[in-house]
């Protein structure tokens, strides 16, 4: 089972982008993945996940969309896809050991707020029952006031020594700024270190480093195959 | 049927216990002239001792809590089902809630929503139940309507709008402002039977008035037309909004509230007007089989009555004359003299009498058409079957029975108990395919088995109650399960010449572990050094072998057994020796095959009040659970986890007392998974001191 374990870190849907080293964000880094409705934010977000979990971190995945299930789920039909030619049973064994380092959170969406979540994140770590080194955020709502809880979660993230990763949703109308920024992150871009944008293009979607990426850029592009939304081997 | 299907109800009434569902019910068949006289629920020393409904119905004789009772009001017929009051989800539980097509919830004006009201509520919630709400008890001191509504909306998240408003409360309590029609409401007589409507009293006028206004706020989202009316400040007739409020009760994005007092004879005919009015009728529900043929596809049933009829038996009772079966038609008819299939195991039923409960009697009548609720007599028959007509290979509630994980030794105190068991056990096996049965080989006890300890204890009450069945319960025992992890070989012979006939056989083979099924046995002999006759004789062997698995003797699933190789004798060799040897050669194999204890893991949901989430997950935390994770849903809150059933024994006593008894749980199985260490090892040291004390 360890060499399952090896293989798949190498699988590592990021080592493309050049930060195949170490984790790319430190305490208290926000990470982006943008895109528009349906692309595969979820999936990536879920990949950079499970690759976090697979080096024995622990994972937070919070979503104010959908409910438990469904993330686990996606989970589920990620690390499917990634462990699809090793045996089953070692995959099978590997997944539940997995299972205990991941914990989903599910807000409202008006429910949701830093003070809150600060209130459970403290409770899981007193009780001595979960304390992630990685948070994910899917579907914050980047509006006006987003820049106030984003410099409160910044501020958690420092104290609790963990990096968050946020999925943002774009718009087709919505106008892009200087280096492809879309608006609505235009104002708190500087909080991240590292902004990636899914763009589809024809039958494939293009992984795109808006910011953090690596200086030179011969590297080749880089695609995400829509039938299993997993970053594709670059041939 | 004299009435068309828009003018049926099949409704149920919930509540929590004291907040007068017997009474409530008890009016209404009053008040529908199914009853003549009213009798209170409180005892004759007028203490308040509450007296249990179930005694009533004894003094009565009469049935209020059958399984359906049914009434008429304004020319609408309602059929009153009965829904189970416990909170574990049992199958019986889910029949029950998807006969109903609408709800009454009753609520105490004092008390307001209670821990029950919240269990209820998410009952109806996972089955879609529309419902409306009763705030009764407004006589009461204390009462205070508004209150419960807010409650409605904060607790249970609901959209609650009044559509009265109280005239009086406490002592003062006299009638009720009904917004829509904005009169007021006034029950006189000696009991309350006088209906008589006046203008609303000058210092209501005002109150009236705004919450009337807040109620067509509310309405106008489920209607164009209202909207309109009150954007071009048109006259808003009765109709609009009671089409509009109804529109947002159906998809359940409305919850209307009466109010009254049932036990003093206030507001229970405005509330069945509103039922005649809000709740849907069969037509509005969309209800769905599912077909055998095509691998349990989902069905949408038409209910119409020139299609194949389609119906479920939900309740099953023992009158006088034997076993009476409540069914609810969804599509087409059923007429006396029509054969039947019931689907479960495909025997035709010839249909004899076909009967309508009223609340003291019952009619004989000669057709139940879709959508309406009956009775059949002399059917053989489980709760939960479909009947369908022949051709047909529909039905109502998945075939998947999941296997019981948890059993309980129950022991007769006196010989008529033990008759009443097992009349009792007879009855709960047929009602519901979860709870099992059977007598231990070694030990001669009954036992019982079931999906959780709950479920068990529920069923234990009821052999009290209903069967006056004296029982006593050992511990609760999980159902743990042997099984290998690798690849080993056997090669074993069985041989015995000890004077007499002798006995010989040799079997040889391996054996591996294998998914998702129990058993798979394989032959690969060729050259007949087993002749063929005894490889029978083998199967059976390790067949015999896995019932009770070597190493703790639970059973053993997931093994497949190939045998390659062995010899015989053309004297001495027998299906008995073959099977003896088959037995040596699985224990043989079994050892070297890394037997492994695997344990029933519960996907257990705890809802509990946003407060209390840290102590749960604590409380999950501590029982070797995994929490998978938290799901805020405004003021309530969802801890989803994995934990072994073994943990959780006892655990709904601790959760009560850790969260002042707002939360609650469900559980079912979620998988088996190998047991730790230290567990193993535990267990293996209550089976050796069990074995000693045998």
């Amino acid at each position: 089972m360890m060499m399952l374990k090896k293989e798949l870190i190498l699988k590592n849907p990021l080592r493309f982008i050049g930060k195949e080293t170490q984790d790319i964000l430190s305490e208290g880094g926000f990470g982006a993945v943008l895109a528009r409705a349906g692309v595969g934010k979820t999936a990536l977000l879920v990949q950079l996940a499970l690759h976090t979990l697979l080096k024995g971190k622990y994972v937070l995945h919070i979503s104010l969309d959908d409910p438990v299930n469904k993330i686990s789920l996606w989970y589920k039909e990620v690390f499917r896809h990634l462990t699809q030619s090793y045996d089953a049973k070692n995959t099978n064994k590997l997944w539940e050991d997995l299972l205990p380092h991941r914990f989903i959170m599910t807000f409202k969406v008006e429910g949701f707020s830093v003070p809150k979540l600060e209130e459970r994140l403290t409770d899981l770590k007193e009780q001595n029952i979960f304390s992630p080194q990685m948070v994910l955020i899917d579907g914050f709502h980047f509006n006006d006031t987003a820049r106030t809880s984003l410099s409160d979660l910044k501020r958690l993230a420092k104290n609790h020594s963990l990096h968050v990763w946020f999925s943002v949703k774009t718009y087709r109308h919505e106008k892009s700024g200087p280096g492809g920024m879309p608006s609505s992150l235009l104002d708190v871009s500087d909080l991240f270190d590292i902004v990636i944008q899914l763009q589809p293009e024809g039958k494939k979607i293009h992984v795109m480093t808006l910011k953090g990426g690596p200086a030179d850029s011969d590297r080749p592009a880089l695609f995400l195959d829509p039938a299993t939304m997993l970053v594709k081997d670059i041939i | 049927m004299k009435n068309a299907i828009n003018k049926v109800r099949n409704i149920g009434i919930s509540a929590h216990i004291d907040s007068g569902k017997t009474t409530l019910t008890e009016r209404i068949l009053f008040f529908t002239k199914r009853i003549h006289a009213m009798h209170d629920v409180k005892g004759k020393d007028g203490v308040g001792a509450t007296m249990d409904s179930m005694d009533l119905e004894k003094e009565r004789g009469i049935t209020i809590a059958s399984a359906a009772t049914y009434c008429e009001w304004l020319g609408h017929e309602i059929n009153i089902i009965d829904t189970p009051g416990h909170v574990d989800f049992t199958i019986e539980v889910e029949r029950s809630l998807r006969v109903l097509d609408g709800a009454i919830l009753v609520l105490c004006a004092v008390g307001g929503v209670q821990s029950q009201s919240i269990t209820v509520d998410q009952q109806m919630k996972r089955y879609k139940v529309p419902c409306i709400a009763f705030v009764n008890k407004c006589d009461r001191s204390g009462a205070n309507p508004f209150r419960v509504i807010d409650q409605l909306q904060e607790k249970l998240g609901h959209n609650a709008v009044p559509l009265q408003i109280p005239i009086g409360l406490e002592a003062a309590h006299q009638g009720v402002v009904d917004l829509v029609s904005m009169k007021a409401i006034y029950f006189a007589g000696a009991n309350g039977e006088n209906v008589r409507i006046e203008n609303i009293p000058q210092d209501l006028l005002r109150e009236a008035i705004q919450k009337r206004e807040e109620l067509i706020d509310a309405g106008s989202m489920f209607s164009d037309e209202l909207t309109e009316a009150v954007l071009e400040e048109q006259e808003i007739t009765e109709e609009m909004i009671i089409s509009a409020v109804r529109m947002g009760t159906l998809t359940r994005q409305i919850t209307p509230v009466f109010m009254g007092s049932a036990y003093k004879n206030k507001g229970v005919q405005p509330l069945l007007d509103a039922v005649t009015k809000l709740l849907p009728c069969p037509y509005d529900v969309k209800n769905e089989a599912l077909d055998m043929d095509n691998d349990e596809t989902p069905v949408t049933l038409s209910g119409e009555l020139e299609k194949p009829f389609v119906a479920l038996a939900f309740k099953l009772e023992e009158g006088q004359y034997g076993q009476l079966t409540y069914i609810r038609v969804y599509q087409g008819s059923l007429s006396k003299g029509d054969t039947i299939v019931n689907s479960r195991n495909g025997k035709k039923i010839k249909v004899g009498r076909v009967v309508r409960m009223h609340a003291d009697q019952m009619e004989d009548i000669e057709t139940i058409p879709a959508g309406y609720i009956g009775a059949l007599f002399g059917i053989d028959c489980a709760s939960g079957d479909t009947f369908v007509s022949p051709g047909l290979n529909l039905t109502m509630t998945s075939m998947f029975v999941p296997d019981p994980v948890i059993s309980l030794a129950i022991i007769p105190n006196d010989n008529k108990s033990q008759i009443n068991m097992s009349k009792a056990l007879n009855r709960f096996s047929k009602e519901d395919p979860t709870f099992r049965t059977y007598v231990d080989d070694e030990t001669k006890e009954t036992i019982i088995q079931g999906m959780g300890e709950l479920h068990l204890e529920v069923y234990v009450e009821r052999m009290h109650r209903e069967y006056t069945a004296d029982v006593t319960t050992g511990q609760p025992r999980v159902a743990y399960r042997e099984t290998i992890t690798r690849k080993a070989e056997f090669d074993y012979t069985h041989k015995k010449q000890t004077g007499g006939a002798g006995q010989y056989g040799r079997v040889a083979g391996y054996m591996e572990p294998v998914n998702g099924t129990k058993f798979v046995f394989e032959n690969k002999i060729v050259g007949g050094n087993i002749p063929t006759q005894f490889i029978a004789s083998c199967e059976k062997g390790f067949r015999q072998s896995i019932v009770k698995g070597p190493k703790m003797e639970f059973p053993v699933t997931g093994i497949k057994v190939v045998i390659n190789d062995g010899a015989s004798h053309p004297v001495d060799s027998s299906e008995m020796a073959f099977v003896a040897a088959a037995r040596g050669a699985f224990r043989e194999g079994y050892y070297k095959a890394g037997p492994v204890i695997h344990e029933p893991i519960m996907k257990v949901a705890v809802e509990t009040p946003s407060e209390f989430q840290g102590a749960v997950m604590g409380l999950l935390n501590q029982r070797r659970g995994i929490i998978v994770g938290s799901q805020d849903e405004g003021p309530l809150c969802v801890v989803e986890a994995q934990v072994p059933l073994a943990e959780m024994f006892g655990f709904s006593t601790v959760l009560r007392s850790s969260t002042q008894g707002r939360a609650q749980f469900t559980m079912e199985l979620n998988s088996y998974k190998q047991v730790p260490k230290s567990i193993a090892e535990e267990l293996a040291k209550t089976a050796e001191k069990e074995k000693k004390g045998k």
